[in-house]
């Protein structure tokens, strides 16, 4: 009984109630209509990346947030994507916005996914430093080059290009790239130790009172 | 007694050197250690560059301080409200002109402490690691529980607009100065000559008369007018 408890306590889904991961997360006062379209633009885009670091990545998302606990708020695949619809560059926005506890599931969501791909993440930012000290194209690196290829093709195929911000990306490659690798930047920052609760943070930079 | 805590990651070691606090009602209850109450010497080690930064604890929290602010700034583009009431030696980090990858620490002790400014380039992911370390130290709750780093999002008065106020004045200025120019063209025109009506000839002037009621006896009234009575 004991042993079982014991072993139960390794693993994150060990938490007191489903909803006490979310008390990881301060929480921020918001407007009565919740999150800010540019909060929500943050955290799809931070998705994204992720999508862009591993196949079926949407998959691993689902089985973090059973894992964690917060599988109340992502229920599943139509649930996240509902979710991730809130962003108002996607083609399928659908203008709503997101409560505080489904950014902070999704946030916390990210976060878990990129502490367990530190080590791709760190290499791919470690070669495009090495890639722009030689002066290279970054696309020369094959690792970097498949998660800007698979970055651009997801941004091209679920972004509305008829919003200007998306169609100015979409019409040069370069600036596309440079979205994707300040993204992944930023998943480094989340895998720190308090690398969650900076980028919580930073969701909202501008956006509080 | 002495102690030492130490935070090593790939690029950055943080060594705090210091004096436990030996009061037992003070010892973590988890794991036993009395925690680290004065900080003698911290070390900050960059294995890159092979740069050494050390100080006491005013060295701590500016690095720190400088470390978090810019770490925010770099996640979200805004800057984060600087104190510049800090003492020596202050430390600031800002990214380099002409190289987005690159991250520029500076240390500046008081002039006359015969140390040097030191400044050095960090990476990306050098600089994760400066902040990963000290976000352990401060995690760490055995060591100098009485230090602080609190983070929170920048308010909605520094934001910046997604486009700049010179490009949201542009069409207000043209529109103002096409109006000021049209104004000036149209005033050159010289205004239309209104001419005076011409004095119209004067019309005949018809009298017409009532016509004259009968009178009773047949005869009508204008014979019984003065000139008759001559």
């Amino acid at each position: 009984m004991s042993q079982s408890a014991s072993l139960e306590s390794d693993f994150p889904s060990s938490v007191d109630s489903p909803a006490s991961i979310l008390n990881t997360l301060p929480d921020i006062s918001l407007p009565s209509k919740g999150c800010s379209p540019n909060t929500q633009q943050q955290i799809d885009l931070l998705l994204l990346a992720l999508e862009a670091l591993e196949l079926g990545a949407s998959e691993q998302m689902l089985a973090m947030a059973k894992q964690l606990g917060v599988n109340e708020i992502i229920k599943n695949r139509v649930g996240l994507w509902r979710l991730r619809c809130s962003n108002p560059w996607r083609r399928s926005y659908t203008r709503d916005y997101l409560s505080l506890n489904q950014a902070k599931a999704l946030t916390i969501v990210a976060a878990y996914r990129a502490k367990d791909l530190m080590v791709i993440i760190r290499q791919l930012l470690l070669a495009e430093q090495q890639m722009r000290e030689k002066n290279l194209p970054i696309d020369n690196h094959f690792r970097l080059s498949e998660y800007l290829e698979r970055f651009r093709a997801h941004f091209r195929s679920r972004m509305n290009s008829r919003r200007a911000k998306v169609s100015a990306y979409l019409a040069s490659e370069e600036q596309l790239n440079e979205l994707a690798l300040s993204l992944l930047s930023k998943l480094l920052f989340c895998t720190g130790a308090r690398g969650m609760q900076r980028v919580w943070f930073s969701l909202f930079d501008g956006e509080v009172a | 007694m002495n102690t030492k805590r130490q935070y090593i990651l790939p690029n950055c070691n943080l060594i705090l050197e210091g004096l436990e606090d030996d009061d037992p009602q003070n010892v973590d209850i988890l794991d036993g250690k009395p925690p680290m109450s004065i900080l003698i010497n911290a070390e900050c080690h960059l294995l890159k560059s092979n740069q050494k930064l050390s100080g006491g604890r005013v060295f701590l929290a500016n690095l720190s301080r400088a470390v978090s602010n810019y770490a925010q700034e770099f996640l979200s583009g805004l800057p984060q409200a600087v104190d510049n009431s800090v003492e020596y030696p202050k430390i600031a980090i800002s990214p380099v002109a002409d190289h987005n990858l690159l991250h520029r620490l500076t240390f500046e002790p008081e002039s006359g402490s015969g140390e040097t400014k030191i400044e050095v380039d960090l990476s990306t992911v050098e600089l994760f690691d400066l902040i990963d370390a000290v976000d352990r130290f401060y995690l760490d709750r055995s060591t100098l529980p009485d230090m602080t780093l609190d983070l929170r999002s920048v308010s909605r008065r520094y934001r910046k607009p997604e486009q700049p106020l010179t490009e949201r004045l542009t069409p207000v200025a043209v529109g103002f100065t096409s109006l000021a120019v049209a104004a000036g063209a149209l005033f050159l025109i010289p205004p239309p000559k209104t001419a005076p009506p011409e004095s119209a000839p004067v019309a005949p002037v018809i009298k017409t008369e009532p016509e004259a009621a009968p009178s009773p006896n047949g005869a009508p009234e204008a014979e019984s007018t003065p000139d008759e009575s001559n």
